[in-house]
């Protein structure tokens, strides 16, 4: 690429790499769009299309590499910066003021007069077709409507580069389709576009060129025409399973031969997934596969009794434990490792010791009133060396550990309460290979000692090594069962992004 | 009727509606309360308060909270009165009044908004530093014998009964009302309490506008110690001692949220009337003042408890509705049901 | 577990509870070199009724921040225990314990309504307290009017018996409410730092969220350290009454800048999290002394005593926030 060509570009993003703690998110990227593109960006969880995204934004900082923005260099990384330069992300959550009308939080910002914003915003409403309650309160959106608001705040900056960031997750299809009306419009205006998306069908209708990250890397770029769907779902998979230690996985077969299962859900319904019914039996990992949003988090904490379910029911050991409280079901024997480990696992401030034993604490066995000390120390040493955790002393603070050693820590919590089920989500996540290692050992351990795991992962090679048989869900309910020699990545990916076997 | 609808919806609807329904039932059990001379009389008593409930609007709406501004109002008055007394001209004092208001913010805002301090904590140092410097200023002792031109002017009828300075307030009231719900960097301020990270993402300076919240906040703080001082005539030590609780007191009666970003400074202000007519009330209901704080507290607790409760359902439900939505999709059942 | 003891004194050299301890050692030198009068322990100990609220209140109010809240009621407390006693006693004839009894009673029940709406309403914690100063001191103004006597007398005139907890010396110089606190303090560790009961406190107050997915019942804990506050409250408001030899209703009602002031410099987090009973009464030695050396040594007006606390509290948390800083600024160039 010549030096002219990529002045031209309205963004050229060169060998960029960023890291968070011990955590390399982004592995060096290079990505330009061009005026009049629009670039579909695909990718799976953690893939680091966020972290890239916001990067451009300047919402963070690259630890290396350079972004330039219509052929200049940028230098100071702030949103205000990218905003003059006219980028505009509209993010996956709407970033609204909620308690301030539509037109308001389109209008914000702004130093023209009222007026002339005024008749902008009508004429662009008028342009694209959208009818919108200009003085209804952001609260009062749906996430639709909340998104059609921050596309506007985009249309209103007169962005030469829009970032969409799963714009059509949450949108009905007839919103899909004015959306991509928008998009062509916009193509035509000469406006580049990142479109980021999940659905791998809405590639081949809006893209001009696509990208394909992969765990920090792109793994495949450049017009649309290049490609057909199988080259696209072939960039998806890794290229080589050489993370995973092969011996740490030795699979050993489960018999089901005369088995009861241990948990059952019958017909289970909750905010956000519907109508879900499988079994989990001793001694098997069911793998639970599908994209975010697909209800996998939800269907697990509603199990675990953080939210109301609204029908159907949960058995454990054929006894009815549906909507109990999460005290309860912990008693029962059921836990649950949070998908997101900072927001509901780990206390940071606290003890390896007050964080092992957290789930552990209100049970007689450590202690009336007091704590009992040398129950909490055997306990926290078990796991300190069953697991192989790196801590300087049981009172080191849980906050300053690597992610590896913290997840192996909230797993240490969830196992000490003795649990017959044991619902992992995304255990893998954000850590370093070694530490991924020592997590599936213990996985395997559990499944040796006759502990039913259901293991919650958008990683899907981690569902085709370890699990007995896998789930995959889709838009909140259940799409597919496979059994053990059906698991396979393609398989699992084609049910996850809803591809039925003609159309692929 | 569009109009009405609108103003039925606002946060200070509840406060006026329930101002109105308070003087009407107060009147039917005492009409004397109902004439014109005592209503006005209920205005002009809540100068003070309006004020202050008005400059911590300032803070409130940006997510923040300030408890030195009963100092900021004793130390105000007490310089602006010292100036009078030792025959200084009254523009000045009320200059030499709002430049201590606007450090006191500055102060404040630095604290918060740069240190990133929690506001409460900050403040309450602020304010046990200021209502210090009071006694150091003062000599612990009263500031009397002020001008009677400075005195009287409290009792200048301007508007029919309404004093000079509530006009003057509310005025000041309305403008700045208007400035932070019309115009383009006076939304700044609810914004910022609105969501703050949104604001960063649209470009709004967050930190300057919460400093420049705290110096508002002081500066109206300061204009409250001028109007003190007037209608009391001296000024303590301790004047304006507890007046921080009783603003906030007002601005949550007046429908500004404590979580940031809702209400406005009319609500403030009327907030500020419901509060200081309590007592008024009380003795022609027939009964003790004493029973003004047990009153307040209550009707403080719960209207907060209603509408946190209230609010927090909503976002649980708009949750909830987000989340069904997603498996209610036709086309998903469609597609499901085929595959 | 194992650690030896050696190892626990280099813990403790690094601990916030042995800064304060020198700043305490730093003031009674100063003080003493400057009027020797100081050290005398009729004096020192002597000085403790004015501070011993102070002390005794900031210790629970800890365990309300360590949850992330805060607690700015429990000066109307002190005042509406304070009138329940007299009123009680003097016009309805209780028997004085009783009447105590019912103070810290009805205290209880003041805290755990505030704590109902903070951790089951989920309403932020100085709203509430906010409205509970305001309700709490009303109360308390018309209890003290069902009482013959006018309220800004204040009653007076209770049984030797009564005043015993103000007046009592151990050994002649150590005062029983000096003994009453100590014990409070060690109650509030042992509480903290050896109960499940602490422990869940400290885990709910660094990650709420998470201590409800341990199973651990958040809203119930928060809702007790309202209820220990205000019963701390109630404890000091009796033994204010039994020094002043007076029950009025408004006593108590400028604690709450010194309770605050406590609590932060003894380490406490406002965010929650992180808090130490140990830490938070050594504060409060270190605020009375202060208070009470100053005047003594320097000769410094008691009015204006609120310009060293209130100076105290800012520089600990500028002193806090400017250290985070660098801590992001060295981290930054470990880096690069």
């Amino acid at each position: 690429m010549s030096q002219k060509a990529e002045s031209e570009k309205l963004l050229v993003v060169k060998d960029i790499k960023k890291q968070f703690g011990l955590n390399v998110v982004l592995k060096g990227i290079d990505l330009s769009v061009a005026s009049g593109e629009v670039l579909a960006l695909v990718g799976g969880n953690g893939a680091g299309k966020s972290t890239l995204m916001k990067i451009i934004m300047g919402i963070y900082q690259p630890d290396y590499g350079e972004v330039y923005i219509g052929g200049d260099r940028i230098t100071s990384f702030k949103p205000i910066v990218s905003l003059e330069k006219g980028i505009y992300m509209v993010p996956q959550e709407p970033m609204l003021f909620p308690n301030m009308t539509v037109e308001e939080n389109i209008l914000i910002g702004f130093k023209e007069s009222h007026a002339s914003l005024d008749e902008r915003l009508r004429k662009i409403m008028a342009d694209i077709g959208w009818n919108l309650d200009l003085t209804r309160k952001a609260l009062s959106l749906t996430i639709a409507e909340q998104q059609i608001v921050e596309l506007l705040r985009g249309l209103m900056r007169n962005a030469r580069l829009l970032i969409l960031d799963e714009p059509t997750s949450s949108l009905t299809f007839d919103e899909v389709l004015s959306l991509f009306k928008v998009i062509k419009g916009l193509k035509e205006k000469g406006i580049g576009i990142i479109y980021i998306t999940h659905r791998l069908s809405e590639v081949f209708v809006i893209g001009t060129h696509v990208a394909i990250m992969r765990d920090g890397h792109i793994t495949l770029q450049g017009p649309i025409a290049d490609f057909n769907r199988d080259m696209l779902v072939k960039g998806l998979l890794p290229d080589n399973m050489q993370d995973i230690e092969k011996e740490d996985v030795a699979y050993e077969k489960v018999d089901y031969e005369g088995k009861k299962p241990v948990l059952t859900l019958d017909h289970f319904s909750g905010y956000g997934f519907k109508d879900v019914s499988f079994d989990v039996y001793p001694g098997e990992i069911l793998g639970l596969a599908g994209l975010v949003g697909a209800g996998r988090t939800e269907l697990a904490t509603t199990i675990f009794g953080r939210e109301k379910p609204l029908g159907g029911k949960v058995f454990l050991n054929g006894q009815d434990v549906t909507g109990l409280s999460t005290r309860k079901i912990i008693d029962a024997g059921i836990n649950y490792v949070p998908e997101d480990r900072h927001l509901n696992g780990l206390f940071g401030m606290d003890s390896v010791a007050a964080n092992t034993t957290s789930s552990f604490l209100h049970n007689r066995a450590m202690g009336n009133a007091f704590l009992d000390r040398k129950k909490e120390y055997e306990i926290t040493e078990k796991y300190i060396k069953d697991f192989r955790t790196k801590v300087t002393g049981q009172d080191q603070e849980a906050g300053s550990l690597s992610g590896g050693n913290q997840q192996k820590i909230v797993i240490s919590r969830c196992l000490a309460t003795n649990p017959k089920v044991v619902i992992l989500d995304e255990p893998t996540r954000g850590i370093d290979a070694a530490a991924r290692g020592d997590v599936y050992s213990i996985i395997l351990e559990l499944k040796k000692q006759g502990v039913a795991i259901i293991l919650i992962s958008s990683d899907m090679e981690e569902i085709v090594e370890l699990s007995d048989r896998a789930v995959v869900m889709y838009q909140g309910y259940k799409k597919d069962e496979f059994k053990k020699e059906e698991i396979t990545q393609p398989a699992l990916m084609n049910a996850s992004f809803n591809i039925t076997e003609k159309e692929a | 009727m569009n109009g009405l609808k609108k103003f039925l919806k606002a946060r200070e609807a509840g406060s006026i509606i329930f101002l109105i329904l308070l003087f009407f039932i107060v009147g039917c059990m005492n009409p004397a309360f109902l004439k014109p001379a005592s209503l006005l009389a209920c205005l002009n008593d809540s100068v003070v308060f309006t004020l202050l409930a008005a400059g911590i609007a300032f803070v409130i709406l940006t997510g923040e909270i300030d408890v030195s501004i009963g100092a900021t109002l004793g130390m105000s008055a007490a310089i602006a009165a010292t100036i009078l007394r030792d025959g200084g001209n009254w523009g000045i004092a009320l200059v030499a009044a709002l430049i201590t208001g606007a450090l006191i913010g500055l102060v404040n805002g630095w604290g918060v908004s740069v240190m990133n301090i929690p506001s409460l904590i900050f403040t309450l140092g602020v304010n046990g530093v200021v209502r210090g410097m009071i006694y150091v200023f003062t000599k612990g002792a009263w500031v009397e014998n002020l001008p009677g031109e400075f005195t009287k002017l409290a009792n200048v009828m301007l508007v029919g009964q309404l004093t000079v300075f509530y006009v003057i307030a509310i005025v000041i009231v309305l403008i700045c009302n208007y400035i932070t719900k019309k115009t383009k960097r006076g939304r700044y301020f609810t914004a910022v309490g609105d969501n703050i990270s949104g604001a960063a993402l649209v470009g709004i300076p967050t930190t300057k506008t919460k400093i420049l919240a705290y110096v508002l906040c002081g500066v109206f703080a300061s204009l409250a110690g001028m109007a003190y001082t007037s209608r009391i005539g001296f000024v303590t030590p301790i004047a304006g001692n507890g007046y921080e609780m009783k603003a906030i007191a007002a601005c949550v009666l007046g429908g500004v949220a404590l979580t940031g970003g809702q209400g406005s400074l009319f609500g403030a202000a009327i907030g500020a009337i419901i509060m200081s007519s309590i007592s008024r009330i009380l003795i022609f209901m027939g009964f003790s003042s004493d029973y003004d704080n047990t009153i307040t507290g209550v009707m403080l607790i719960v209207i907060v408890v209603v509408t946190t409760v209230m609010q927090n359902r909503e976002i649980v439900r708009n949750h909830h509705d987000m989340l069904l939505a997603r498996t209610n999709k036709e086309e998903v059942k469609k597609e499901v049901a085929e595959a | 577990m194992n650690k030896s003891f050696s190892e626990k004194f280099k813990g403790f050299l690094k601990s916030w509870e042995f800064v304060l301890i020198m700043i305490l050692l730093l003031e009674v030198v100063v003080f003493a070199t400057k009027n020797p009068k100081f050290l005398k322990p009729a004096v020192l100990l002597g000085s403790i009724n004015d501070i011993i609220s102070i002390c005794i209140i900031s210790v629970f109010v800890t365990f309300c921040m360590i949850t992330g809240g805060i607690d700015i009621q429990v000066g109307s407390i002190v005042g509406l225990t304070s009138i329940i006693i007299g009123v009680s006693w003097q016009d309805f004839g209780f028997n004085i314990w009783g009447a105590a009894v019912m103070g810290i009673i009805v205290a209880a029940l003041c805290g755990a309504l505030s704590g109902f709406f903070v951790a089951y309403c989920d309403v932020q914690p100085m709203v509430v307290t906010l409205g509970g100063s305001f309700l709490y001191s009303g109360i308390a103004l018309l209890i003290s009017n069902l009482s013959a006597t006018a309220s800004y007398k204040g009653i007076s005139g209770f049984p030797d018996s009564f005043k015993f907890i103000s007046k009592f010396r151990f050994f002649g110089v150590l005062p029983l409410q000096v003994v009453i606190f100590v014990v409070l303090t060690i109650i509030a560790y042992i509480l903290l730092n050896k109960t499940k009961y602490g422990r869940m406190l400290f885990l709910v107050g660094a990650n709420r969220q998470a201590a409800e997915y341990s199973g651990i019942n958040a809203r119930l804990v928060t809702m007790v350290t309202y209820i220990l506050s205000a019963m701390s409250a109630s404890i000091a408001g009796i033994i204010l009454t039994s020094y002043l030899g007076t029950a009025k209703s408004d006593l108590g009602s400028t604690f709450t800048l010194q309770i605050i002031t406590a609590c932060v410099l003894g380490g406490t987090l406002s965010t929650g999290g992180k808090g130490s009973a140990v830490g938070t009464a050594l504060a409060a030695v270190v605020i009375g002394v202060l208070k009470f050396g100053l005047p003594l040594a320097f000769g410094v007006n008691q009015q204006y005593m609120d310009i060293p606390v209130g100076a105290l509290l800012l520089i600990v948390v500028i002193v806090r926030a400017a250290l985070n800083n660098q801590k992001v600024i060295a981290f930054f160039h470990k880096k690069k």
